[in-house]
């Protein structure tokens, strides 16, 4: 039999053991500066990517750490979504470089929740040559910059080639008004009895979607005149997206039959040939490759149709930001890897191949349609670059490709974009749910809800 | 053997042990249209609780190894294409759910300690050595049964925040689990209730032997509680591999989080195929475990049944 | 036996000094209450405390938390998601009533009339309710696939049903809810009464039939009046389980479609976890204070009610 003191003895150890794991371990990667090497976090890719696309990641890593040998670069999975982000801000689980999408980053940079920048970018050779409106989403309002932006999207119609083929219809002429969307859609679901059109739902997802399909027949969600905001989710051209959507859903049963998709969700439908079209962002092809499995060679990508005056499209983008936590070193080696993994690649010849390299040996996708950041020149100078390795066949993207520049590219609302969205939301859903949807009262709804919020800050 | 001969020797079995009839006597069971009224409703009765409590799972199981297509267009088909191990492989390699799965294990092994310790001096305390503020924390321990779950979310997690004494959050740390697990008042009270109801004499006697608090504990105590450290510790376990919401809460990175938290995350990224076998996966060893230790999961279920008491 | 009476009447004369305390084992006690007393203070007491505490406070991570009285509470009867979310979780408390509460009594009864393999009968009613309820909900989402393809729209084809939406109509949303729930769950609850019906003394069985009790008399003379406290102490605990339910509609249909499974647990949720710009301690604390209070007022009436109803 074990000594009595034994108990007393393992009580005491349990605290002292206790105790100091505790104060052993360290929560955050963001410790660890010693001997003059910086070590930080980086947001690499979404849960659940391919290993190949974790590969081709890494490989960009080492290339970084061998031309900066102080820095100590640590990936993180991350995937920026409405509903979570404060919450991860809050836990301090943010890594050191992050993204954060175009709504939000300069309510953030407001509120003092990401670190200054202006220092470290005005050191970057290419400081003046940002595209100036593209440049402001990163800002405050004193002109201090946050972040730096990248990836702008604007909103596209992606579709599957192979699918379209086989209802019988040219993957080639993908369809060019609202009207044509319909009739494909219905061909579609009638000869594959798969939905042959859906738009995202859910995740703040939905009133992304629906303001795209706003602002494509001439509306707008939030009109700002004289320095206040009115929400006017009521519009007609919203009222007519949702008809159309109705119509859709209840007359031609071309919707399928799964309503609660956000944005990786619908990725996910889209991927497993469960829908042959939906408006999505330009970029999404290289999420749709790493985390859905899509062959680039099925991907279609066609202008969204816009019909009316004042119609545009619905772009955003993300902004690659240093979390305010950070120390002076950590948001300069932070800004070393922004430029280095986000933009050297349009400036740089040998950083653009080097690039397309690492994804082409991993089977990631090269020739994903941007949008310029600088200006179109730049732009088409780093196609160039790496014009042997692209891999996404350049007449599946033409259609978008060539049509874009064209487009009125529009901004997402202003003001409380994303709780907009959250309202939206229920809307899109329950026009798609129930055949007997009041879309009148829901959007009044959401103006009542949101204009409340834009109110409240004005006191 | 006709159906009186067996009949008649069940009845005979149950006549041996008169005590043991239900609400149907005996003589009940010897009139032919109870017997068959009964043992018919028990068929259909095993029959439903098969399709309900097994059917399921043994659908989870076959479609781990089916190909994720058969899955899609006819999940009901058994094997049409034959079966295939790939994506259970692909789930445990590539996906990588290995991780997490130790995690799980490593989480349920955390907070069963910490529960049991808690549980045992609590207990040993206020029902053993009865100092004479026990009742006060008997009532404080007690109040917080009546206080639902929901009213601890926020502060809690704020407390992991920033908790006091030590200087940084234990956000993505096992502690973060296996602490907040011990304030379980139901563990306490069950142990409280078990030490109050042994044998007082044995104490005395040890104690007029010279045993001081600690070996009386160790010794004595601990050694005629397995029965309840066994129920305290089935719940205990269970409960951890079920844990949702306050796991999600504070493992937010994937190299910590339990299967329960990553397996919603990676939803939309992962083959149907792959995430059924996933699920699979994490199936396993809850139902293992009660396979093999039935009775004591059994017993300790129907303990709300004497609640009488 | 008289040693500790003897040292108990010399402590009572004697001033009760530290060293008194050390001798009559002070310090073991203590050491012994330690753990609770940490983890308790730590993660359950504090917690309660500061729950009231910020309910009434607006807290915001640059500043420190302000006290804003009852603002709070007012922004949530101001918000049009609570009454849902109130209307919501008392439809899913009295669906799981329904489905939950009388049908595994049903069960029960017929199980313990079985004489032979009890246990398997008991495994097969418990096994849905170790299934972690993460791995249980992902599985019932396949089955709810509302294309005509779904395994549930399958089954229903073979008995000439149409396919119907499940978890894709506000209508049905719900109560594919529940069923979920309650597949997760009933088997608990069956095991908590068949170990109180195994409990009643056959005695009583006897004597009723003596005064010429049929099956259905038995039943209700002998079996219900004594599974009574067990009835009462269940349907309680499922009321205040069930109010608080948060994983099945969270996961299932992330509170929709059109918010029409979102319950007061997911609300709570949303305000302090889930806001995209600025967290709402304030107002996820003072809805759960709400909560608790409500349920402490349903308690207390309830224990009322039932007493009258025991004295009868």
């Amino acid at each position: 039999m074990k000594s009595p003191r034994t108990a007393a003895a393992v009580l005491a150890v349990t605290a002292i053991a206790g105790a100091g794991l505790l104060t052993g371990c360290s929560a955050s990667g963001d410790s660890g500066n010693t001997n003059g090497t910086v070590a930080i976090t980086i947001a690499s890719l979404v849960p659940g990517s391919s290993a190949d696309a974790f590969k081709a990641f890494n490989l960009r890593v080492k290339e970084f750490e061998k031309a900066n040998p102080k820095v100590i670069v640590k990936p993180v999975e991350y995937q920026w979504t409405g509903p979570t982000f404060s919450a991860q801000l809050a836990a301090g689980t943010l890594p050191t470089v992050f993204n954060v999408p175009f709504t939000d980053s300069q309510s953030l940079a407001n509120a003092g929740q990401l670190a200054d920048i202006t220092s470290d970018v005005k050191k970057l050779p290419y400081a003046n040559k940002f595209n100036k409106s593209l440049l402001q989403v990163a800002e405050n309002d004193k002109g201090d910059l946050f972040g730096i932006p990248y990836g702008p999207y604007a909103y596209g119609l992606s579709y599957n080639r192979a699918l379209f083929t086989k209802a019988g219809l040219d993957p080639n002429k993908p369809p060019t008004s609202w009207d044509e969307v319909r009739s494909d859609a219905k061909t579609i679901s009638d000869k594959l009895g798969i939905a042959g059109f859906m738009v995202f739902t859910s995740g703040n997802t939905g009133g992304w979607g629906l303001t795209e399909q706003t602002y494509s027949r001439g509306g707008r969600m939030e009109v700002a005149e004289g320095g206040k905001t009115t929400v006017t989710a009521d519009n007609d051209q919203t009222v007519a997206a949702l008809k159309f959507l109705q119509t859709m859903r209840w007359t031609d049963n071309s919707l399928g039959s799964n309503f609660n998709l956000d944005w990786s969700g619908m990725n996910q439908y889209f991927g497993s040939g469960q829908t042959a079209m939906y408006p999505s962002g330009s970029d999404v092809l290289t999420a749709l490759v790493q985390s859905d499995g899509v062959d680039p060679k099925d991907y279609g990508l066609g202008l969204i149709p816009t019909e009316g005056d004042n119609s545009g499209v619905l772009s955003g983008g993300n902004v690659a930001v240093v979390s305010a936590a950070a120390s002076p070193a950590e948001k300069a080696a932070a800004v070393k890897w922004i430029d280095f993994y986000y933009m050297q690649k349009l400036l740089d010849k040998s950083a653009a191949v080097a690039d397309a390299k690492s994804l082409i040996s991993n089977k990631q996708p090269v020739g994903v349609p941007q949008l310029p950041i600088f200006d179109k020149a730049q732009l088409d100078t780093s196609l160039g670059w790496i014009d042997s390795y692209i891999n996404v066949p350049k007449e599946n993207v033409a259609p978008f490709q060539n049509g874009i520049f064209d487009q009125k590219i529009i901004a997402e609302p202003a003001k409380h974009t994303q709780e907009l969205y959250a309202a939206l939301d229920s809307v899109v859903q329950a026009v798609l749910t129930d055949k007997n949807a009041d879309i009148d009262a829901l959007l009044k709804g959401v103006n009542t809800q949101i204009q409340a919020l834009i109110d409240a800050d004005a006191k | 053997m006709t159906a009186a001969t067996v009949r008649d020797r069940a009845v005979r079995r149950r006549a041996l042990d008169q005590s043991d009839r239900g609400i149907a006597s005996h003589s009940d069971w010897r009139r032919p249209g109870v017997w068959l009224g009964m043992s018919t409703v028990h068929l259909i009765l095993l029959i439903l609780l098969i399709l309900w409590g097994v059917g399921p799972l043994l659908w989870l199981l076959k479609s781990a190894v089916t190909p994720t297509q058969d899955t899609l267009q006819a999940p009901l088909a058994v094997f049409p294409h034959g079966w295939d191990w790939s994506n259970v492989a692909t789930a445990w390699n590539t996906v990588g759910i290995g991780v997490q799965f130790l995690n799980t294990i490593w989480v349920a092994v955390g907070s069963w300690f910490v529960q049991l310790l808690v549980a045992t001096t609590a207990g040993y305390a206020l029902a053993v050595l009865r100092p004479k503020y026990a009742p006060i924390f008997n009532g404080l321990v007690l109040a917080t049964l009546f206080v639902p779950g929901v009213v601890l979310l926020v502060p809690l997690y704020l407390t992991v925040l920033h908790p006091p004494l030590i200087g940084h959050s234990l956000i993505d740390t096992f502690w973060a689990v296996w602490l907040p697990a011990g304030a379980n008042a139901f563990n306490i009270l069950l142990v409280t209730r078990f030490f109050n109801n042994l044998p007082r004499e044995i104490f005395e006697a040890a104690r007029t032997d010279g045993a001081g608090p600690f070996r009386l504990f160790w010794s004595i105590v601990l050694p005629m509680s397995r029965p309840i450290l066994g129920v305290v510790s089935v719940f205990a376990i269970i409960n951890a591999w079920k844990d949702y919401l306050w796991p999600r809460l504070v493992l937010t990175n994937p190299a910590v989080q339990p299967l329960s938290v990553r397996l919603p995350n990676i939803q939309s990224q992962t083959d149907l195929g792959v995430f059924l076998a996933a699920l699979a996966i994490s199936m396993i060893i809850p139902i293992v475990l009660f396979l093999v230790f039935q009775r004591l999961f059994l017993r300790s279920a129907g303990l709300g049944g004497a609640v009488k008491g | 036996m008289t040693t500790s009476s003897a040292a108990v009447r010399v402590s009572r004369t004697r001033r009760r000094t530290p060293l008194t305390w050390i001798r009559g084992g002070g310090p073991a006690n203590l050491l012994f209450l330690l753990p609770m007393i940490v983890i308790f203070g730590v993660f359950s007491w504090g917690p309660i405390v500061e729950s009231v505490v910020m309910s009434v406070q607006h807290t915001n991570f640059v500043t420190a938390p302000t006290f804003v009285g009852f603002d709070n509470f007012l922004a949530l009867f101001r918000d049009p998601l609570v009454p849902i979310a109130v209307r919501n979780t008392a439809y899913f408390a009295v669906l799981a009533l329904i489905f939950g509460y009388p049908i595994p009594l049903i069960v029960a009864v017929l199980m313990s009339e079985v004489r032979r393999a009890r246990g398997l009968f008991s495994a097969l009613a418990y096994l849905p309710v170790v299934v972690p309820p993460v791995v249980s909900v992902l599985l019932w989402q396949r089955f709810y696939d509302a294309s005509p393809r779904g395994l549930f729209n399958t089954v229903l084809s073979w008995v000439g049903i149409g396919p119907q939406p499940w978890i894709q109509s506000a209508a049905t949303s719900m109560p594919s809810v529940v069923l979920v729930a309650t597949w997760a769950a009933a088997g608990s609850t069956v095991i908590i009464y068949l170990a109180a019906l195994t409990s009643v003394p056959p005695e009583l069985y006897d004597a009723a039939e003596v005064d010429g009790a049929g099956l259905w008399g038995k039943i209700w003379h002998v079996t219900l009046p004594q599974l009574r406290p067990v009835l009462l102490i269940t349907f309680i605990l499922q009321i205040i389980g069930t109010a608080q339910v948060f994983l099945e509609p969270f996961l299932l249909t992330f509170g929709g479609p059109a918010n029409s499974t979102l319950t007061i647990l997911q609300l709570i949720f949303r305000y302090a976890f889930q806001n995209s710009i600025g967290l709402d301690y304030g107002k996820a604390t003072a809805l759960s204070i709400l909560l608790a209070l409500f349920l402490a007022l349903f308690s207390v009436v309830y224990f009322r009610l039932t007493k009258a109803w025991s004295t009868n």
